[in-house]
């Protein structure tokens, strides 16, 4: 009779000790992330269709995201007064081979808007989207592209994902990439 | 075994008896009160007849059921009856004043021989405290627990959108206050700022928050103070009960419905049990001018208890499990500095959607489930042996709006996923009462590990946590008067491993493992005093001093989450510094409580607390991304203060008339650079006007209540420097709300219904702590209607 008055709790004890004793199933190590929806790497590649300027691909790359090392970034030297074809193309190069993702935005390019903003707005570059979705709005994976006079300048590139709200101007959705590029006219 | 309790009782009260019959003639001025009230309608019981042994005082309860008496220190025991009612009886040991409740069970009951045990009296804490429970928690049902809370002046909470109420204390949240869902420290994802408590709010009879340090007994955690989620009492009188919930909200479409049903076997009167299930839906919430687009949320959950009861000891098992989905405003995932920038310019959502239960891509998808296991044992004279073991698993997952074509959304992977494992234990001895002196000593350890899915990014790295405590308070009560004194130490191993990359001449990348180890011992120590002045006038005061050791996500956070880039301090220290310390704060409150008076009662709470090392995070310089300049939430240490108040007033303008008003004012500093501490509520005030109509006790229809309640918030205007904060405070704003409600007679179930509106006047405003401020109004009118239904099946 007495004993079995402190055998709830003894009970309670024991089945406590295993916090005591914690053996070790964590002792695992983190494997590396696979990351989906990670872009690295933002190519754009201009390709001459008038005059005598060689073919150029501007980079921009990141390759531990964000914070940690300072991104690597290839300006584009181009022309004056020359036009191109541009065509952008959006990697994920922690991946062996390298993820395309270009090949995703182009699927749901009805999601998609690639927006090109030179700075200065007038003098440098002319650009001009080239492709359409299923609703007839502009993408931007495949550009024109016209040089001005104007020695210097910037290129900032933005791939906006807008979801349900796409109606070809930039305002709705979310930058998935957005990027600036240094230009250089010679 | 019978015999020998009673005789250790018999011995008790008479060595009690005894020892006090020397005292009796200068201390018998103790006040012993409480209300009896009916066990399902919790109406009071007018006229019952409550006896105090030895001494045979009697006295019948007034037309609210309450009751008071002045007695001599000792043990007594209190018997109540009351006609229809099943005759109740306790023992009270008197060594100050006390409140004793009771609530009669109707006599169905007593005809099968139901054993009564009286619920054991719960110390006074020194520290300002505030309840939610009977009607006033009825009055919350269908609400997130942190919305519930910020009913209690004092309590707020950091809100995410309409779904997800974070609770803050005095300022202070997340990794600062402990959430005890019985008994059992809640471990998680608690550390961040849109994690809403994984707890079913239907679970509990008792919201409590402790407010002011409470470390000594919870743990460091508790710096800030303490939620106690407490569900009811496992049944103890033979029969099977059962409890209905039905709420259903118009702004959003909530439906939510909750039944607990309980049990206890005649045959077998120590063995009883409950079983607790909800389920809750709501779509999308619309403000004045618009719908939230993706603002539903979805619910499951469920509990089983089992209890094994007898006078000396007892064993209790349970299981609960959490499930929800919350969808996530899509409006406010903004990707960098220049789209935050634009939606705030913006100044309302892109998308006014149709209204719709759907929930896409962003949402947060939860899981908690905690196994626990307590027992305790009587030791003598009034001590207790108590041992809580429990395992806690949570999984978090959220899943961030991304291309449907691309590997993860074919799968519909998430991009976060967290997972986290706890085991807690808790020993915790009550000893014998000695003299004027009762305390408790206790050991507690947590072993937690926290791991990331393989496929998913790394915001927390891998870690092991191990913390283990021991702690002693001590309480001296004689006559009017309750000293208190805690001491605590800590100690906590915290290991990461945390995944880096580095990349090889070709740009080809490898990864590395981090191993990092900290460990710290923090103490704790607390006194702390009750002083009754007199029977209408409770005295409190408290002082703590408690070390808090940094948390994983605090030193290793890093990474894009839900739209903003947060980085713990130790991913960007300067070379050759510190690693993270802990932080010490030296908290101060005192309170004064008017009670039981016929008129005015209220309560005011005044209190400091000053955190040296306080880890907090602030805007830095923005960064540079593929996706575009972030600007990162650091995580840093400063030296803070927090001073506030809080108050509270009940007057009885008249009978059934009651006017009620609650005041909340903090003020807290950044002492390093003497600037304003960002997130801290605004000041807040409460005016209603309440009455009620006891009504015929026969009609099919009483207990008619009706009230008006303005509640007017000031705008923030204590902020700091414009670059800490992407958006200036919004303006302040009043909001009216009202309620009506009876309990209608449905066979012999009284059936509790009400109808309660918020933001009557639709108004357009937005929440300082709600971090959806920048993007969307909060929510408009809204009328919530709430069915309570308390059954009892107990055989005739």
């Amino acid at each position: 009779m007495k004993t079995s008055l402190f055998r709830p709790f003894a009970a309670a004890l024991l089945l406590a000790t295993p916090m005591f004793f914690a053996s070790c199933s964590d002792d695992s190590d983190p494997e590396p992330e696979d990351d989906n929806e990670f872009i690295t790497t933002i190519r754009y590649k201009l390709t001459p269709t008038s005059g005598t300027g060689q073919a150029v691909t501007a980079e921009w790359k990141d390759l531990d995201g964000a914070g940690g090392a300072a991104p690597t970034i290839t300006g584009l030297a181009l022309a004056p007064n020359t036009s191109y074809t541009g065509t952008i193309s959006f990697l994920d190069e922690t991946k062996t081979p390298a993820d395309d993702i270009t090949e995703e935005v182009r699927e749901e390019n009805y999601e998609h808007l690639v927006i090109y903003t030179p700075n200065p707005a007038t003098g440098l570059m002319n650009i001009t989207r080239t492709d359409k979705d299923k609703n007839n709005l502009e993408v931007g994976l495949t550009t024109n592209v016209q040089t001005g006079t104007t020695n210097s300048g910037n290129l900032t590139i933005q791939l906006r994902h807008q979801p349900g709200t796409k109606n070809g101007t930039a305002a709705p959705g979310s930058d998935d990439a957005n990027v600036t590029f240094p230009v250089t006219l010679r | 075994m019978l015999f020998r309790f009673v005789a250790v009782l018999l011995m008790a009260g008479l060595c009690l008896g005894f020892v006090h019959t020397s005292t009796a003639q200068n201390g018998c001025n103790l006040p012993l009160a409480g209300r009896i009230t009916d066990h399902e309608s919790r109406q009071g019981l007018a006229g019952a007849t409550v006896i105090v042994q030895p001494g045979q005082q009697a006295t019948q309860t007034d037309a609210d059921g309450n009751f008071h008496f002045h007695v001599c220190p000792g043990t007594y025991q209190l018997e109540v009856r009351f006609i229809g009612y099943a005759t109740e009886r306790a023992e009270v040991r008197m060594n100050s004043a006390a409140v004793r409740n009771f609530q009669l069970h109707p006599d169905a009951v007593t005809l099968r021989g139901a054993t009564v045990r009286g619920e054991r009296v719960q110390a006074p804490l020194p520290q300002a405290s505030g309840s939610l429970t009977g009607q006033a928690l009825q009055q919350t049902r269908g609400q997130a627990l942190g919305e519930a809370l910020e009913k209690l002046p004092g309590v707020a909470a950091i809100q995410t959108g309409p779904s997800i109420f974070k609770p803050m204390i005095h300022g202070l949240h997340s990794n600062r206050v402990a959430i005890m869902n019985n008994g059992v420290r809640q471990e998680g994802q608690q550390w961040g700022q849109e994690h809403g408590p994984e707890i079913d709010p239907f679970i509990a009879s008792d919201l409590t928050v402790v407010k002011g340090a409470a470390s000594v007994r919870y743990g460091t955690d508790a710096v800030g103070g303490v939620v106690l989620v407490q569900p009811k009492a496992l049944r103890d009188s033979a029969g099977i009960g059962a409890d209905v919930n039905l709420v259903g909200m118009s702004n959003n479409g909530l439906g939510a419905v909750s039944a607990a049903v309980d049990g206890n076997l005649r045959r077998l009167p120590s063995l009883s049990w409950r079983l607790q299930g909800t389920l809750k839906q709501a779509g999308n919430t619309r403000t004045p001018d618009y719908r939230l687009d993706n603002t539903g949320f979805r619910e499951h959950n469920f509990s089983a208890a089992v209890g094994w009861r007898k006078d000396t000891y007892g064993l209790e098992a349970f299981y609960s499990q959490f499930n929800s989905r919350l969808g996530i405003l899509s409006s406010a995932i903004v990707g960098n500095r220049a789209d935050l920038e634009a939606a705030i310019a913006r100044g309302r959502p892109a998308i006014d959607p149709d209204f719709t239960y759907q929930i896409n891509r962003p949402y947060q998808q939860l899981q908690h489930d905690l196994a626990k296991l307590t027992g305790f044992v009587k030791t003598g004279n009034g001590g207790r042996l108590t041992a809580t073991v429990a395992n806690q698993r949570d999984y978090r997952d959220e899943y961030d709006v991304i291309r449907s074509s691309s590997d993860a959304g074919r799968r519909n992977l998430p991009q976060l996923s967290y997972q986290n494992y706890t085991t807690t234990a808790d020993v915790v001895w009550e000893h014998p009462t000695l003299g004027n002196f009762r305390g408790s000593v206790g050991l507690s350890g947590t072993y937690q590990f926290n791991r990331y899915a393989g496929g998913t990014r790394q915001f927390i790295p891998f870690y092991t946590n191990r913390t283990a405590g021991a702690f002693v308070i001590e309480r001296w009560q004689h006559e009017r008067l309750l000293l208190e004194a805690g001491l605590r130490l800590d100690h906590r191993d915290l290991r990461t491993r945390r995944l880096t990359r580095g990349f090889a001449t070709d740009s080809s990348s490898y990864y590395g493992v981090e191993r990092n180890r900290f460990q710290f011992w923090t103490p704790s120590a607390s006194v702390g005093a009750v002083y009754d002045a007199n029977v209408h006038l409770t005295l409190r005061a408290d002082a703590a001093l408690v070390q808090r050791a940094p948390a994983a996500n605090e030193r290793y956070s890093q990474g894009v989450h839900g739209g903003i880039y947060e980085e713990g301090y130790d991913i960007s220290r300067p070379a050759g510094t510190p690693p993270l310390q802990p932080e010490t704060s030296y908290n101060l409150g005192v309170t004064a409580t008017l009670h039981d008076n016929p008129r005015l009662n209220g309560e005011l709470t005044v209190y400091q607390n000053i955190i040296d090392g306080y880890i907090y995070q602030v805007i830095g310089e923005p960064i540079t991304t593929i996706q575009g300049s972030f600007l990162p939430w650091r995580f840093q240490q400063t030296d803070a203060v927090f001073r506030g108040v809080d108050a509270t007033l009940d007057y009885q303008l008249a009978a059934n008339w009651l006017l009620n008003g609650k005041a909340a004012v903090i003020r807290a500093r950044n002492r390093t650079l003497n600037d304003y501490l960002i997130y801290v509520p605004a000041d807040r005030f409460e005016l209603s006007v309440r009455r009620d109509w006891a009504g015929q006790k026969a009609a099919r229809a009483n207990q008619f209540f009706a009230l008006v309640r303005g509640t007017a918030v000031r705008r923030q205007t204590r902020v700091p420097g414009a670059e800490y904060d992407p958006q200036p405070a919004p303006d302040g704003y009043g909001l009216l709300g009202a309620e009506v409600g009876a309990t209608l007679r449905l066979g012999s179930t009284p059936v509790e219904v009400s109808l309660a509106g918020s933001n009557l006047l639709n108004e357009r405003y937005r929440d300082y702590l709600n971090r959806f401020r920048y993007f969307a109004d909060d929510m408009g009118r809204n009328v919530t209607l709430r069915v309570h239904l308390p059954l009892n099946f107990s055989p005739n």
